[in-house]
């Protein structure tokens, strides 16, 4: 079979677990978790690719890859199916030499699929993690690595200083050269904390991935071992500087932030495209959403299919959701397919994909921005039983 | 089963609405367009080869359609084919559908002999399952069968094809082009027949210069005691668009809970192009009094008793009551719009006034500024 050459093409690493989205990633893995109303998260890094004219993407699985492998299917609403392109879904697999079985660690996962990346004969590799929130043209990051000679390039951006300890920080030269790793440093020394998206020169990355497999003390993890063995061994590094939206969504607070921050007349993040900004995904063939004379719906998304006779407050609604007669919905997540039976109200919470809040049940409380987030969550499928409470902060 | 599926585009009947395209390309629900609805019970009903009929103004549905992928029916063999008029007759179009089929002889021969026939058109729309009328077709043993919708007869509004039948669903009177009364049933233009014996009506009527499917094949055939025909008496809701009038308050009617989960009921959905849109935005002093809208809208206005295409802005302070509003509209400050229908990209400037009449309202071209 023949391959087309490839300048750049992409490794979308798609198989953490997210544990710490609890409930909501039980039964699905992080970047199939639903978002802003009609997306999975997995939807940004993989139109972000489409929009920078990156054709190949390869994307890692591991962890409760059934409805993510369906979900991405052929590519097909990304534009990936045509002759020249795809969205190959690579999980971990049997190999004659032992060195295969579950990927363990990101960069494992690479090395594991060598030979993917080997049929386009790529000149780089973008590396690219399913659970981040942002819009990002990986074809100027390209180009600035292109031009710099760099061995590898890193996509960072600037947190406050007291937050810097939690993120891998890279420290600079003026010229953006890196000069040093550290991974959640405890006294950081700047602010450029890496997103996670890095841009290889492949037969560098390649030689790297070889070697690193053939050390046992490894834990085969980018930001842990293959950064800085790059470093040490004096290759040359970028960081580059992205001054967009970004949110790592891997938390239940910070999701929740993530879809309150796409409301009001000029959200923080605007998910409408310009051109070669628009964000795809797999569209469920439902009819328009219908809202009742009786229903109030104010500074909210509301998705496609939807039967809304409640009020709906300050909250994003997902495709194929009922809000009964009556019903409060606030500072709430709604995702695909949710009921809210009448009289219920669900107030600063998540409601996960299929779940149910039947009469009169309450979930959640008043919403107090100073206060410690308390969101209430409901996992895939669950049922609040009528005139029940899901107190704050309470996963069910 | 072998079945083929073809569907008539049929001609503009709606004035400006489909002056520059056929009934089946008109925008419908919100984000369908008419096509859609006999395209997806097809597909439904496991029926993989389709052709379609279509005199003039064929590109926008063309597009619309594309490969047919979204319904199913993008495949190796069988699959979807436009049957548009041969060059030569680009000046006379056809007079009827059997002359129509006579010009797509070599669509109707593929395949086997055995192959039943679903012809079915773009305006009169409904969720039906065709595999429950094939099923009454075979076990009827007639040639042809005849759908029909109770209650649309009334006397007064014209009927290409009524039926009336007797206590055991029987045949037993028929009338083409007419008001029949109330105690008829309208025709939905959805017939099932077998592929040889179409194919030979077709031959032998043309060759009597006969072209009309309604009178010559059905009600002349079942007169002369030549072909036998058994009407399937539709009971979900059937939505005859043939004039403006009907076209805006079946669309209005979809508000209604009852009739919008007849026609998009969950378990056959409705299939249409994607068209990729974020999902709506309702705004801090949006208010919605019943209505029905798409993705990709921005409503910061008040809208009552209105279906609302995809990417329509509703602008502060604007009223929209009971009107239907294609895509990509734009309803400035302060606007007041009244019983309209306005086509693809219009503008209403701030602060314009457009109000109709329930029973005649205003219609807005498209592209059209107010």
């Amino acid at each position: 079979m023949y391959f087309q050459k490839k300048r750049v093409i992409a490794m979308l690493l798609a198989g953490g677990q997210g544990s710490r989205l609890k409930v909501l990633t039980e039964k699905t893995a992080k970047p199939a978790v639903p978002f802003g109303g009609k997306y999975r998260i997995i939807d940004f890094p993989l139109s972000n690719c489409v929009n920078s004219g990156i054709d190949t993407v390869g994307i890692l699985t591991q962890y409760q890859p059934l409805e993510l492998n369906e979900y991405i299917g052929n590519g097909q609403p990304w534009g990936l199916n045509k002759t020249h392109s795809c969205a190959q879904v690579l999980p971990p697999y049997e190999r004659h030499d032992k060195k295969s079985g579950w990927y363990k660690g990101t960069a494992n996962a690479i090395y594991q699929n060598i030979d993917f990346v080997d049929r386009f004969n790529p000149d780089y590799v973008v590396v690219l993690s399913g659970d981040h929130i942002y819009k990002m043209d990986y074809s100027a990051m390209v180009a600035y690595h292109e031009k710099s000679g760099a061995s590898c390039t890193i996509a960072v951006r600037n947190v406050p200083l007291e937050e810097a300890s939690r993120f891998g920080i890279l420290n600079t030269n003026p010229d953006n050269t890196i000069y040093e790793f550290e991974e959640k440093p405890a006294k950081p020394k700047s602010t450029n904390a890496s997103m996670g998206i890095y841009c290889f020169t492949w037969s560098v990355l390649r030689e790297a991935l070889l070697f690193d497999e053939d050390d046992p003390k490894s834990s085969n993890d980018f930001g842990k071992n293959i950064i800085p063995m790059l470093l040490a061994a004096g290759h040359k590094m970028m960081a580059y500087p992205f001054d967009g939206y970004w949110k790592d969504v891997g938390t239940i607070d910070s999701l929740w932030e993530a879809n309150m921050e796409l409301l009001g007349k000029n959200p923080e993040f605007q998910l409408r495209g310009g051109k070669n900004s628009t964000i795809y995904a797999r569209n469920s063939a439902l009819p328009s959403s219908y809202i009742d004379d009786k229903a109030t719906v104010v500074d909210s998304f509301v998705a496609e299919g939807c039967e809304v006779y409640g009020s709906v407050k300050h909250s994003v609604i997902s495709v194929g959701c009922t809000i009964g007669e009556g019903a409060q919905i606030e500072d709430a997540v709604i995702m695909p397919g949710v009921v809210v039976e009448a009289g219920a109200i669900v107030r600063h919470a998540i409601l996960g994909e299929n779940s149910k809040v039947c009469r009169n049940a309450v979930v959640g409380g008043a919403f107090k921005p100073k206060e410690k987030k308390k969101i209430s969550v409901t996992s895939k499928g669950a049922v609040v039983e009528a005139n029940a409470v899901l107190k704050p902060g309470d996963m069910l | 089963m072998n079945v083929m599926g073809i569907i008539f585009t049929n001609d503009a009947s709606l004035g400006e609405l489909t002056n520059k395209r056929t009934m089946a390309s008109l925008p419908f629900g919100g984000r369908y367009r008419q096509v859609d609805f006999a395209l997806s019970n097809l597909s439904d009903a496991g029926v993989r080869h389709v052709g379609i009929i279509s005199r003039h103004n064929y590109h926008s549905l063309m597009n619309h359609i594309g490969d047919g992928e979204e319904w199913g029916l993008e495949l190796e063999e069988g699959g979807l084919e436009f049957l548009t008029p041969y060059a030569q007759s680009a000046t006379h179009t056809y007079r009827g559908k059997l002359e129509s089929l006579a010009n797509a002889m070599d669509f109707l021969e593929i395949g086997s002999d055995d192959e039943l026939v679903v012809m079915t058109d773009s305006a009169i729309l409904s969720n039906i399952d065709l595999t429950a009328v094939l099923n009454a077709h075979i076990a009827s043993g007639k040639d042809v069968t005849v759908v029909t919708k109770a209650g649309i007869c009334n006397g007064s509004k014209v009927i290409d094809l009524a039926v009336k039948t007797g206590k055991n669903g029987e045949v037993t009177d028929m009338l083409v082009d007419y008001a029949a009364p109330a105690d008829y049933a309208a025709s939905m233009d959805i017939f099932v027949l077998g592929k040889q014996f179409l194919i030979r009506s077709v031959k032998e009527l043309i060759a009597r210069d006969k072209f009309h499917m309604d009178r010559d094949l059905v009600l002349g055939g079942w007169q002369r005691g030549v072909v036998s025909v058994n009407a399937f008496p539709f009971e979900g809701v059937a939505m005859f668009n043939e004039s403006i009038g009907e076209f805006y308050e079946n669309s209005l009617a979809l508000i209604k809970p009852d009739i919008r989960k007849d026609i998009f009921d969950g378990r056959h959905p409705i299939y249409t192009k994607v068209r990729f849109r974020v999902p709506t935005y309702y705004g801090e002093d949006s208010q919605i009094d019943g209505a029905l809208i798409a993705d990709g809208c921005m409503v910061e206005g008040n809208v009552k008793d209105s279906v609302l295409f995809r990417n329509v802005t509703v602008e502060k302070d604007a009223e929209v009551e009971s009107c239907i509003i294609f895509n990509d509209a734009v309803i400035g400050e302060g606007a007041e719009l009244k019983y309209a229908i306005l086509d693809k990209d219009v503008t209403v400037t701030p602060g314009a006034k457009l109000i109709g009449t329930r029973n005649n309202p205003v219609i807005v071209k498209r592209g059209e500024t107010v």
